[in-house]
């Protein structure tokens, strides 16, 4: 066997494209503070040394040190619930460095998962499906409590993926979302009813043995009747973060503005844009976080309709080659990894992207490669390198 | 070995399905936003063409007890300017129609340009005819709109400048600029319980500033603030404000219900128009009001501490009672008009021979106090003395309240050093003189709590609502209070009285002390405090500045609304 294939040169040239994109991106997003051009091209020659050492990392170190990963995980995150500083609370000062948990919650539940649903697949191991949810649910809740709803539904969507491609059935990726959903229904005496009414059929369908029957019902009654609780417990301005989530309304003066002024910025692009530097939205700082959230608008007002597609499609190919690697690999736990990243990066572009069209809510979430910001490119160059790791090591088992 | 692929093979298929038909949603609402619509998304943007439009929140009304409006809004022009539509030439002509302060102006035009996409208010209040005149030019005047704003009105505003304040605009703009935020007194207090929520609306606008459509969605409704209504009574502040006015001094009279807490009158005079300050103050106006002789900007009432004199002798009576140095009955040396203690000579402002506790308040006998109260301990007498509500501010609402000031070892080291000071302090602290200081409110509440044997429930100044920052610990018993009660109603009812004079002769039994402070320089600080149970269970303190002898000065005043509230009281039934 060789040790390495040839390198897949589409991965390897989309991936430097949308890099090369991001950074002209930023450079006229910043405007007038070219201070922040100058640490994006930090940020980015630093995730590109992470990323060729996640390429030569051996993986089953990885696979081995998950439980390593997720322990380091929930002591960040609860470091940052109780001493998180910056605009959100997010933010972990650690040293000179300021660290945004969550974005390592999204790498460890991606370890964690690629470590253990293969082989709950494989051979029944008693209690693990439980041990697996319930460490997955932690950390979810964990990411809640940052508080950071964009990226705990993200965390649900990527497991939820990755539940998908190691081969299991919609019954279990229902009872995988049966917590949340629990948590969700809890606001209605109605809606909790209809919930376990549902749940029962799915555990009656799937033929459930009586320890699984008592383990869903008590998880999820318990999570029930603790969430009204657990909302009481939070401070009025997490509250408040949490309903300007799912209500941006509320929030006339800041994310329905910044919404409306994204469109006008995209829609005055037209098909062919206004040229590099040219946005006169962005360019007459009429756009709002420009250079971090609403990073897309300001390149499909300069490159248009056509530049806005061509940036969408070096994901898709991005993801594609991923995804083609993952299926390759013989290596289950390489190929959940590969499977992990494609979701986290598609999830990623389509919510980010959803929301500067005005599709989606308002979050917080990043443009991959491309927003402003270290920790997440760092996460997501992390996990590129391990995706061309499995891409290149397919063979390996 | 395929079989690991042939085992991806189904999410594979699945997962790239989704993606591509999600990413072909996305390229579909691109197609819509940058091609169908691309046109006219690149006009909008062209010029910056929506602009959102605030309208403000009614502010919440402020009533007094009875309903009267103090403070309300009345609907006022407002000319406003988004200063990116806005051609600066014609600054000058917009400036010259609005006949404004061209300091003025120009300032509210570099605010304009500070926030260029919002509308941002020039100057607000106009009348029909000055706002016609711009409107009457708003064809050339691109980015200039006239709209109708509520504007705040004070009502009896000098008697109410200090407890009602006023509105300015705002330091730190939340919203927009030019937002109206309370300055002072109950309107910076409560300011975030009146403002109410702003509405705002998003308008598509021409290169001339006309509104071409409403953008749809994300208008908000404005929600007026919540109304507020005082526990005052106009009638009688307004009274007390004539009484102490007709005296010629400057003054104040507090007046609280000590059975419910609820405070009626805070006056303090003189005053000033709090309307004057609403649109901006003029800098003629504002000299005035800072020259005037009465300096109308002193908060009297609650604001300014005063040395009590004699009106603190209700208190010190009931410590020296209560520290057992005197009871009842205790005759000390007579009073020969003055005392001679360690080289000094300590005055009596008249010859009162022997007498017990209760001659001594109802004639206001200083030696008494001299010869007793050098008996007792310094720091025992200013606890006790907190206890009734001195030496911190009584309530958690009233803006700048004053502390006032209880002689302790500690503050006397402090002021003469340790050795610099003697048991003289403490005899003239205990006729209210030297290190002692109190505000109206806080002798006010001293009687009150007379009144009601310790039982002032917390003090309140809007209706319903507790506004103390205080409990009261009276550590004083029954007897005591009787005592003390019995003096306050000699002062009144018997011959000798200090009050005699001034309150004798009403048809309710009054209970009351008189106080002339020396001030060290000027006329003495006339006093009256006590309270009265019929026809209304209040009690008050009047103090007239520099007035002389409180008895015959602010007795008077103290005894004109006691009529007052008889009249009230006679036009209910």
């Amino acid at each position: 066997m060789r040790r390495n294939e040839k390198p897949d040169w589409l991965f390897a040239v989309s991936l430097f494209l949308l890099l090369s994109l991001g950074l002209l991106c930023v450079y006229s997003a910043s405007g007038s503070q070219r201070g922040l051009f100058t640490h994006q091209l930090f940020f980015v020659l630093a995730g590109i040394i992470v990323f060729f050492g996640a390429l030569v990392f051996p993986l089953r170190f990885l696979e081995e040190s998950a439980p390593l990963i997720y322990g380091v995980s929930l002591i960040l995150l609860v470091l940052t619930i109780f001493f998180g500083g910056g605009p959100a609370g997010r933010w972990l000062q650690l040293g000179p460095l300021n660290i945004q948990a969550s974005e390592i919650a999204k790498l460890c539940v991606i370890v964690l998962s690629a470590r253990w649903l293969p082989a709950l697949k494989r051979e029944s191991v008693p209690g693990g499906v439980s041990l697996y949810l319930s460490t997955v649910g932690v950390l979810t809740a964990l990411t809640l409590l940052q508080p950071d709803l964009g990226t705990a539904v993200v965390i649900v969507m990527i497991v939820f993926g990755m539940i998908y491609w190691a081969g299991f059935g919609f019954n279990w990726i229902f009872l995988f979302l049966s917590p949340l959903s629990a948590a969700i229904s809890s606001i209605k005496f109605v809606s909790w009813i209809t919930f376990t009414a549902f749940l029962c059929w799915v555990l009656y369908r799937s033929g459930a043995r009586p320890r699984r029957w008592v383990f869903f019902l008590v998880m999820t009654s318990v999570i029930a009747a603790a969430t009204p609780s657990a909302w009481g417990l939070l401070r009025p301005y997490q509250q408040a973060r949490l309903t300007t989530f799912l209500n941006p309304e509320e929030d006339p003066y800041g994310a329905g503005w910044n919404v409306i002024q994204s469109k006008v910025a995209i829609g005055s692009g037209g098909a062919t844009g206004q040229g590099f530097l040219n946005g006169s939205q962005n360019e007459l700082a009429f756009l709002p976080a420009r250079h971090t959230d609403f990073v897309f608008s300001v390149w499909a007002e300069e490159w248009g309709f056509v530049g806005s597609l061509f940036l969408l499609s070096l994901y898709v190919v991005l993801a594609w080659r991923i995804l083609v690697g993952a299926r390759r690999s013989l290596n289950p736990f390489n190929s959940t990894i590969g499977a992990g990243t494609a979701v986290f990066i598609i999830i990623h572009v389509v919510v980010n992207v959803g929301m500067t069209l005005g599709m989606m809510p308002v979050t917080g979430l990043p443009l991959p490669l491309i927003t402003y910001g270290g920790s997440h490119i760092i996460t997501e160059m992390l996990l590129l390198g391990f995706s061309g790791n499995v891409i290149r090591n397919w063979r390996s088992y | 070995m395929r079989s690991s692929s042939s085992f991806n093979e189904r999410p594979y298929r699945s997962i790239m399905f989704i993606t591509i038909a999600v990413f072909l949603v996305l390229a579909g609402k691109l197609f819509e936003l940058q091609i169908v619509k691309g046109g006219y998304y690149r006009e909008l943007s062209s010029r910056n063409h929506i602009r959102s439009v605030v309208h403000p929140a009614p502010r919440g009304i402020i009533r007094d007890r009875n309903g009267v409006v103090l403070a309300d809004n009345v609907p006022a022009f407002t000319v406003s300017l988004v200063s990116v539509e806005f051609d600066s030439t014609n600054a000058m002509l917009l400036g010259n129609l609005l006949r404004m302060d061209q300091h003025i102006f120009r300032e509210r035009l570099y605010a304009a340009e500070s926030s260029p996409y919002r509308s941002t208010r020039i100057i607000s209040g106009l009348t029909v005819e000055d706002a016609g005149r711009v409107a009457d030019n708003l064809y050339r005047l691109g980015g200039v709109s006239v709209d109708i704003l509520p504007r705040r009105r004070y009502h009896n505003s000098i008697s109410f400048c200090h407890l009602v304040g006023y509105v300015g605009l705002a330091d730190s703009t939340r919203v927009f600029v030019g937002e109206l935020s309370g300055r002072t007194g109950l309107e910076r207090i409560l300011n975030q319980r009146l403002v109410g929520k702003h509405g705002v609306v998003r308008e598509v606008v021409d290169a001339h500033g006309r509104v071409v459509e409403r953008l749809q969605g994300g208008d908000v409704e404005p929600s007026p603030g919540e109304d507020i209504t005082l526990t005052l009574d106009t009638r009688l502040q307004l009274t007390a404000d004539s009484l102490i006015m007709s005296t010629g001094h400057s003054g104040a009279a507090v007046i609280l219900d000590y059975e419910t807490g609820e405070i009626l009158v805070l006056s303090s005079v003189p005053g000033f128009d709090t309307n004057q300050f609403v649109g901006g103050i003029s800098s003629d106006d504002w000299n005035r009001i800072l020259n005037h002789p009465g300096k109308p900007l002193r908060n009297r009432s609650w604001a300014t501490a005063y040395p009590p004199g004699s009106v603190y002798k209700t208190v010190s009576a009931a410590w020296l009672l209560e520290s057992g140095i005197v009871n009842e009955n205790t005759l000390p040396d007579p009073c020969y008009g003055t005392f001679h203690f360690a080289g000094s000579d300590f005055r009596c402002w008249s010859t009162h021979g022997r007498l017990n506790i209760i001659g001594a308040l109802a004639q206001s006998c200083d030696t008494y106090f001299y010869r007793t109260s050098m008996l007792g301990d310094m720091d025992e007498m200013a606890e006790f003395s907190r206890g009734y509500g001195m030496g911190a501010p009584v309530t958690e609402i009233l803006p700048g309240e004053a502390s006032g000031a209880l002689p302790t070892r500690e503050l006397l080291n402090e002021l003469f050093g340790p050795g610099g000071w003697g048991l003289g302090n403490l005899m003239i602290a205990s006729i209210g003189q030297g290190e002692v200081l109190a505000t109206p409110l806080q002798i006010a509440v001293t009687s009150a709590l007379i009144a009601s044997s310790g039982d002032l429930p917390a003090l309140s100044l809007v209706i319903g609502e507790s506004s103390s920052g205080r409990t009261w610990e009276t550590n004083t018993s029954e007897e005591t209070f009787r005592i003390v009660r019995e003096g306050m109603l000699q002062a009144v009812e018997s011959s000798r009285g200090t009050m005699h004079s001034s309150m004798g002769c009403l048809p309710v039994t009054v209970f009351g002390k008189s106080g002339t402070a020396e001030t060290g320089s000027g006329e003495d600080h006339a006093w009256v405090t006590g309270f009265i149970e019929e026809p209304q269970p209040v009690a008050f303190a009047v103090i007239i500045e520099n007035g002389g002898h409180g008895g015959v000065v602010a007795g008077p005043v103290a005894a004109g609304l006691v009529e007052k509230m008889l009249e009230i009281a006679h036009e209910t039934e």
